[in-house]
């Protein structure tokens, strides 16, 4: 875990008292954004029943408003109160909002544009709330467009012409009341515009606080409206002033400046402080190793997702349309436990309930504070009822067949209105048949080339999609896919070498992976252990050879496990595992990377753990038949694990 | 693992909670007072915007000037149209009260003088003198004197119009 700043220990010693007795799931704190956006409906909502009994000239605006306090005690009175209230309580939350964004320091790197829409709504809200003191016309009102026009006329081109407006009694006229009395329908219209803005921007953002905290707030302000009901003060009177006034203090503290420091003073500060909270997610911040961008890939979705620089794993999940889990986001409940399979992540202060050093211990994480410090690998339990996006479906046409060997065919395939395909290398896609069966195939060139979609489609005998690539599929026809999909890619994250392990049309991903290590000039040293029962089986021997001699680099090593006579085979023979084995006993500084059949990877894989190779060094996936089908009966075909096979 | 608080003592906890965030939201909704003025304190306010004299007189253009403009600018009389500072004095009971010099509005500086300002003053009876200077040789050119009591709170207003004759007292 990160070293928690003395903001982030505050935060969270308080959350923790919190959480005994509101619990993880309805603790206020874990929900500040929701609460602040409930309050903000009790108040528009409230003052759309005030605005209907709301006399919008200066004569009348202050008995209307008495009128609907006394005169209707029960509601207007109320409704009055819970307008106020709710909207001294929203300043209040939004302030706590936006301080623990910053004490965690969520307000930097792409998180700046959420900051600073924040910082516009707490301005526009401020300006609604004390726009809203203008128009009972009392004593505060009085005092609140004195100041008002006084602090504007300041202002180079204003020079003293506002304030003229309200010198006296004579001068407010019901046209410029009227005109207020607008502006407080303006100003939270653009609270809301901002607010939509602002919550788009936050993947999976919940406005609806959960329904007992709705309860809880809506019953604390209507209960303190019966108390403490809102009440004017005396009438406005532009001929006199009054020496005390009953005081605002979450809305007018700047107007108490405006009086003791001077409007020009005020403005300086009140910029200050705006440029200020403007420029805080550019501001350096301590030293520290500066945030990556990296790539999660997340099981079972089989996808890989970019992580931007200083996004939790959470957010860059959500705002791909993952159904990851969570609630309070904030390391409090632990809803958004998940497996780390891959990689290192740096955790964001969360409390100890929801994850505990045994857990974390045993590679469990919380997505909502996890933060990659490489590319990582996770594994989940997708939340109930949360139907995850869709892969992309495309259609694309053949563009070309080629008999590789005598039961490996490479299709060609363009997408059509000739888009280009982003992926890993070592991806893959799933052809989806006509019934919506799906058959899975790695791309074998790299996401760098560019150019058609390459597969190698080995026969199966019985094969529903694999024998129609060899019976009938013809040039120009069209099929659809899904993906890019898995988590079988390369890892650029480390300097070891690579020992690349494939069985059959294995080769695929390993060629994509291979052709795109080249082509960004990796210099780790790499090896291919390429095992076929046959010569004739190595479709594209010459093609890793051809490499071996352009790259110093890199090696290949074919193993036939049965060689024919014809073969007149004089390199590695046996399983391809046991030959590796046999060039590497100390498996300790490699990555292996192995695609092949099931059982050669399940025969690899315990035997490269036993002589040294970190679990996370060791990366795998393994072709299939589906399963829903008998071997060699009418179904069959080769599959890969974890694609979303039919 | 910590035990969990029993269900009762969670709600009343709870209902703690909301308590003690209801006192800080109904407390500082309205108080403390804000004392904005003092209890023996009148308020003048001076206001007004007025347009100073041309800074300059109209003079005829000779030839020479007129054909260097452009023919649709040829006009013979040049008009300046920048005007004069205002300048304002007030004094009370015989002592400086206030002082400004207010330059005229606009880019070519040819709008109204506007001053504004407010300006807390003990409650009772007074001497105002007010003087005002809006020529371009700044020579005061009104002036007006006024006895006035002042009730606490009171508000006069010092206003400026030149067709009523040059300053208005007016009180709340």
């Amino acid at each position: 875990m990160t070293t928690a700043t003395l903001g982030q220990r505050a935060f969270l010693g308080l959350e923790k008292f919190f959480n005994t007795f509101f619990g993880e799931r309805l603790n206020p704190f874990y929900h500040l954004g929701a609460i602040a956006y409930f309050l903000l409906w009790i108040v528009i909502f409230t003052g759309l029943y005030l605005y209907i009994f709301f006399e919008t000239s200066v004569v009348q605006a202050y008995a209307s408003v008495e009128a609907l306090t006394h005169g209707q005690r029960w509601v207007g009175g109320v409704l009055r109160s819970l307008h106020r209230y709710a909207s001294d309580a929203l300043v209040l939350v939004i302030a706590l909002h936006m301080l623990r964004h910053f004490a965690f320091n969520r307000h930097r790197g792409f998180r700046w544009f959420s900051w600073v829409s924040g910082v516009v709504i707490l301005w526009l809200t401020y300006a609604s709330g004390i726009n809203g003191y203008m128009l009972p016309w009392d004593r505060l009102s009085q005092f609140v467009v004195t100041a008002t026009t006084e602090w504007f006329d300041v202002l180079p081109v204003l020079g003293g012409s506002m304030a003229r407006n309200f010198i006296s009694n004579a001068n407010v006229s019901d046209r410029l009341f009227s005109l207020l009395s607008f502006i407080h329908i303006g100003l939270p219209l653009g609270v809301m515009t901002v607010l939509w803005i602002h919550t788009q921007r936050v993947p999976g953002a919940k406005t609806n606080p959960p329904r007992p905290l709705m309860l809880g707030w809506l019953a604390t302000l209507t209960a303190l409206s019966l108390w403490r009901p809102a009440l004017s003060q005396a009438p406005a009177d532009m001929a006199t002033m009054v020496s005390r006034l009953d005081f605002d203090w979450f809305y007018l503290p700047t107007y108490a400046l405006i009086q003791h420091w001077g409007p020009a003073n005020t403005w300086y500060l009140v910029l200050g402080a705006t440029g200020l909270l403007l420029v805080l997610p550019w501001l350096p911040q301590r030293a520290g190793a500066k945030p990556k961008a990296w790539s999660m890939a997340a099981h079972p979705d089989e996808r890989i997702v970019a992580v931007r620089a200083g996004e939790t794993l959470l957010d860059a999940g959500l705002r791909e349309g993952m159904a990851l889990p969570f609630d309070c986001r904030n390391g409090g409940c632990g809803v958004c436990k998940c497996t780390l399979l891959h990689g290192e992540v740096a955790l964001l202060p969360y409390q100890e309930s929801a994850l505990s050093a045994a857990e974390r211990s045993a590679g469990q994480t919380l997505l909502c504070c996890a933060q990659a410090l490489s590319d990582v690998e996770i594994d989940y339990v997708p939340q109930a009822g949360v139907k995850p996006l869709a892969v992309k479906q495309y259609v694309a046409r053949v563009t070309q067949r080629e008999l590789l060997a005598a039961d490996v065919m490479r299709l060609l395939l363009q997408v059509e209105g000739g888009r280009r395909l982003a992926f890993h290398p070592g991806q893959y896609i799933n052809i989806v048949l006509a019934d919506a069966a799906k058959r899975s195939y790695s791309f074998a060139t790299a996401p760098d080339a560019g150019g058609d979609i390459e597969l190698h489609v080995r026969r199966v005998e019985g094969g529903r999609f694999s024998s129609a690539v060899f019976e009938h599929l013809s040039v120009g026809d069209t099929l659809r896919f899904e993906g890019p999909l898995g988590a079988f890619t390369l890892r650029e994250d480390s300097d070891k070498p690579i020992i690349f392990v494939a069985g059959s049309t294995g080769f695929a991903p390993v060629k994509s992976m291979l052709e795109h290590a080249f082509a960004i000039g990796m210099q780790r040293h790499m090896i291919l252990y390429w095992g076929v029962r046959s010569r004739r089986d190595l479709y594209l021997g010459e093609l890793a050879e051809q490499w071996a001699r352009e790259h110093a680099n890199f090696r290949f090593v074919p193993v036939l496990s049965a060689p024919l006579p014809e073969d007149q085979w004089r390199g590695r023979s046996g399983l391809v595992h046991q030959a590796i084995l046999e060039d590497f006993p100390d498996l300790s500084a490699h990555q292996v990377y192995a695609c092949g059949s099931v059982q050669m990877v399940q025969a690899a894989q315990p035997a490269f753990a036993q002589h040294g190779l970190a679990g996370d060094d060791c990366f795998s996936d393994a072709f299939h038949l589906a399963p829903q089908r008998p071997l060699q009966g009418q179904d069959a075909d080769l599959v890969q694990l974890g694609g979303t096979h039919g | 693992m910590v035990k969990p608080l029993p269900m009762a003592l969670r709600y009343a906890l709870q209902a703690l909670a909301y308590l003690g965030f209801a006192v800080v939201i109904g407390y500082f909704s309205t108080g403390p007072a804000y004392r904005q003025l003092g209890d023996n304190e009148a308020v003048l306010k001076l206001s007004f915007s007025h347009s100073g004299q041309l800074k300059f007189a109209c003079h005829e253009r000779a030839a020479a000037e007129l054909a260097k403009l452009q023919p649709n600018m040829r006009n013979k009389m040049d008009c300046p149209r920048e005007r004069a500072l205002v300048r304002v004095e007030l004094d009370m009971d015989g002592l400086p009260l206030y002082r400004v010099s207010t330059a005229p509005l606009g880019l070519q500086k040819d709008g109204a003088a506007t001053v504004y300002r407010r300006l807390s003053i003990p409650a009772g009876a007074h001497h105002f003198s007010a003087r005002l200077a809006d020529g371009p040789d700044g020579a005061i050119n009104y002036a007006k004197e006024i006895r006035v009591d002042l009730r606490p709170g009171q508000v006069i207003i010092v206003d400026f119009l030149t067709g009523s004759g040059g300053f208005v007292f007016t009180r709340g």
